[in-house]
């Protein structure tokens, strides 16, 4: 495992749960799986305050709790709490597909781990409302925005509530369940309204299928891959062919069971995509027949069955994305040694430059550059020609690409545990500041509630010096900057990590 | 004279070698001779060989190859008769000593890809002054000759005089006297990919769906070798093969893909790459060279960082 992997979570702990959760949190970090008692031995805190940290942990799905024999053991998620990171995204998605309602309960629930939907509800309903009264919707709008979100998967059922969480079960035995209550729109409005009601779903508790999230992100990226690669009408076509292998394959499988030519001219019909329509079949072919290898033909009758190999799909991302790191760091000529090695499996440093055509000098010198770097590797084979003449050594050249990605996921741990180290330091050295200007609008959103003048409300607004608003402004765009560089490095870190996801099936 | 190689075996050539031809000459083609009759020849059978030879050349001729221990002689119903001692010796060099002929032998093995000197010496388990001199006394003779090779500027490999060295000594038409020209390769790659781009682009408004499209994008290797004659920025004359050569650096800049046409000729295109940059690398510490000493402490820590300073103003 790798330390910046820990050091990560940690700090993400730290930012958004603040330290006592990061300290129970480290614990748990060092040892992956822990009993309660052992952690108190090891954390300087009162037990009914880890128990508490436990509880937080447990319900934003952090830790898992696995109960066997005796033992009652905790088990830290690493990957869920490398979630964090991609909330900005799941948020703009769920936005761009259902809207902002959507997006404030999507946030709602990300914040709280778990909740009712009718507390959800109630809750954007008076967001909304705060943010201006044209933006105003009804109960009965925001239930079905609620609905649809369950509706895509978005959200489920928890299986932890505030009850489980008093008496730890097993959780592992969780099942997807999608199951909506029926809710008192009376009710619901009258709680919107601040009197108290029961709209019917004490007890039943949502929370977010982040999974859904997941192949979502999954699949964006090959839609996008296959656009860029061809067209729109291609792109277009690989998203109805994934929507199709939802129907027939569970949501990991590397390969899709075989989709029929005729269900893919039915979804393709109902899009406006004329081109695709009248191509249908040539499309297909150029997926099928092109390097990437996303689709294969998998049989002829009914016009055709194709199947997505996503494990491969995977798989050539990750190369394009190991080579463009190459690229990056260590320029065109090293891209083109990597990409030779690539193709030719096993080959010798004389073969390199006389296949890349680079000068002996510079290309020995990249390649053993890469060596250094991890990024191909050496096999050394010993070969006796003659029985009195010294063994030859035979240096070939390989990539393990495992173990590249494996470095590469490592790097974007630490990347980001860096980038978000500087953000901390930014915020830290201009605390003051930031603090005041937060005074400054929290005043002014009070004054203005309770109809301040525009005078009264210059004032306030003047109590920030000019240079300190500047000052403020530079501030605020490094730190956006530096936020929009960890969302970057995620995307990368996720991609990798969906390419050993599949090798590990 | 550096056809001995050749001529050895050919006796057909012997026929209508002028006689006037050096003593040398003579005495090769006797050589032969007694190669292919290893029951040896008589001195009938060297006049029927070659006519036209004056019986005193011809005597010459005979007592230096017995002097030098080519041939046994003896009787046999009464006629002379001249036989090879050895043939694996007879084919090597004469005025040579066995050593010399170890070592010709060992190089003539190597063809036109030479060998090392080292190899050499492993071979025939010389001593390294005794191999030089050796090798030196055979070059002065014109029997080998040194060639530098392009795949390690101070290795020397060694071959027979008359050869032609191989490509992969040269290098080709890459090569200026041992010396890779990379820019002359940098800009032919370059125009090439510009050419098949070019044929790529001009698709964007074809009619016949995207595999019409996809087809009009190949270009056959010979269409871009004569686009890049056409352009006359070469000093030398490429062959298709050269061209097929820059081609593969651009199927390795992941820039170009290969098929095989159903003639067997090779076909390419220029194809978009499935992802833009990933995000990782659009990073300062994505692409930071001193990453690994980076830590919490110390002189390179996420606090101080000058890269992230840089890029942020
Ligand atoms: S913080 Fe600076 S020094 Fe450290 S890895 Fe990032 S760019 Fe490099």
């Amino acid at each position: 495992m790798s330390i910046y992997l820990c050091k990560l979570c940690s700090v993400l702990l730290l930012e958004h749960f603040g330290p006592v959760v990061q300290t129970v949190g480290d614990d748990l970090l060092k040892y992956d799986r822990r009993s309660l008692r052992a952690i108190k031995a090891a954390v300087n805190l009162p037990l009914n305050k880890i128990k508490e940290v436990m509880c937080v942990l447990i319900k934003y799905g952090f830790v898992e709790h696995s109960k066997n024999d005796k033992l009652n053991e905790y088990i830290i998620v690493h990957e869920r709490i490398l979630m964090i990171l991609r909330y900005p995204r799941y948020m703009f998605f769920v936005k761009s597909l259902l809207g902002d309602e959507a997006e404030i309960m999507l946030e709602e629930l990300l914040r709280r781990g778990y909740e009712t939907a009718s507390k959800i509800i109630v809750k954007t309903y008076q967001r909304l409302k705060q943010l201006s009264s044209d933006r105003q919707q009804p109960v009965e709008i925001l239930k079905e925005k609620f609905e649809s979100l369950v509706k895509h998967q978005f959200l489920m059922r928890s299986i932890i509530t505030p009850a489980a969480l008093e008496d730890p079960i097993d959780l592992n035995v969780e099942k997807l369940d999608f199951s909506f209550p029926d809710l008192n729109l009376l009710a619901l409005s009258r709680m919107a309204n601040g009197i108290a009601a029961n709209p019917g779903d004490n007890n039943i508790y949502w929370r977010i299928n982040f999974d859904r999230f997941t192949q979502d992100i999954r699949d964006q990226i090959m839609v996008s891959a296959i656009t860029k690669r061809f067209d729109d009408n291609a792109g277009e076509l690989m998203r109805q062919m994934l929507n199709l292998m939802y129907l027939r394959t569970a949501e990991w499988r590397a390969t899709s069971n075989p989709i029929p030519y005729v269900e893919i001219k039915d979804a393709v019909r109902k899009l406006k995509y004329p081109m695709l329509i009248q191509h249908l079949d040539q499309y297909l072919c150029l997926i099928e027949e092109d390097t990437c290898q996303f689709l294969k033909r998998v049989g002829d009758s009914g016009g055709g069955q194709f199947s997505i190999n996503m494990k491969q799909a995977f798989t050539q991302l990750t190369w394009t994305t190991l080579e463009n790191i190459v690229l990056e760091r260590f320029g065109s000529k090293a891209a083109r040694i990597f990409r030779l090695v690539r193709t030719r499996k096993y080959v010798e440093q004389e073969q390199i430059q006389q296949l890349a055509m680079i000068p002996a000098k510079e290309a020995k010198h990249l390649t053993y550059t890469l060596l250094q770097e991890n990024y191909i590797h050496v096999q050394e084979l010993k070969k006796t020609t003659v029985s009195n003449a010294p063994t030859k050594i035979f240096f070939l050249f390989h990539i393990d690409l495992d173990q590249v990605v494996g470095m590469e996921i490592s790097h974007c741990y630490h990347a980001l545990y860096n980038t978000i180290q500087r953000r901390d330091h930014e915020n830290t050295v201009n605390k003051r500041m930031i603090e005041k200007h937060l005074r400054v609008q929290t005043l002014t959103s009070n004054l203005k509630e309770h109809g301040a003048t525009e005078e009264q409300l210059n004032d306030i607004a003047e109590m920030m010096t000019p240079s300190e608003k500047l000052e403020l402004g530079k501030v605020q765009d490094i730190i956006k900057k530096l936020g929009a560089s960890e969302l970057q490095i995620d995307e990368t870190l996720f991609l990798l990590t969906m390419y050993s996801r599949y090798q590990e099936k | 004279m550096d056809v001995r190689g050749e001529f050895s075996s050919e006796r057909e050539i012997n026929r209508i070698v002028d006689v006037g031809e050096s003593p040398e000459f003579i005495e090769e083609k006797i050589i032969s001779l007694a190669q292919a009759k290893p029951k040896g020849i008589s001195d009938k059978d060297i006049s029927a060989e070659i006519p036209d030879l004056a019986p005193a050349r011809k005597a010459a001729a005979i007592n230096k190859l017995l002097a030098q221990g080519y041939f046994d002689l003896f009787k046999q119903g009464g006629t002379l008769l001249y036989r090879l001692k050895d043939p694996s010796k007879a084919k090597s060099v004469k005025g040579a000593d066995n050593e010399e002929k170890v070592v010709y032998n060992i190089i003539e093995e190597a063809g036109n890809k030479g060998i090392w000197i080292r190899d050499i010496r492993f071979k025939s388990n010389l001593m390294p002054t005794q191999l030089n001199k050796i090798l030196k006394s055979l070059e002065t003779k014109k029997f080998i000759k040194a060639v530098k090779s392009v795949a390690a500027s101070k290795k020397k490999v060694y071959m027979l005089y008359n050869l032609e060295p191989d490509r992969s000594v040269t290098g080709g038409a890459w090569y200026q006297d041992q010396d890779f020209e990379a820019e002359f390769v940098d800009i032919l790659n370059q125009q090439c990919y510009r050419f098949l781009e070019q044929k790529k682009d001009s698709t964007k408004n074809c009619k016949d769906g995207p595999i019409g499209a996809r087809n009009i994008a190949f270009a056959s290797s010979k269409e871009v070798w004569k686009f890049i004659s056409d352009l006359g920025i070469s000093k030398v004359k490429l062959s298709v093969e050269d061209l097929e050569m820059i081609l593969n650096t651009l199927i390795y800049d992941g820039k170009v893909e290969r098929t095989l046409s159903s003639d067997g000729s090779n076909l390419y295109r220029a194809v978009e790459p499935l992802l833009s940059p990933p995000g990782l690398i659009r990073t300062p510490c994505g692409v930071c060279p001193v990453r690994k000493n980076c830590c919490d402490v110390g002189e390179i820590t996420p606090k101080k960082c000058h890269y992230i300073k840089e890029w942020l103003e």
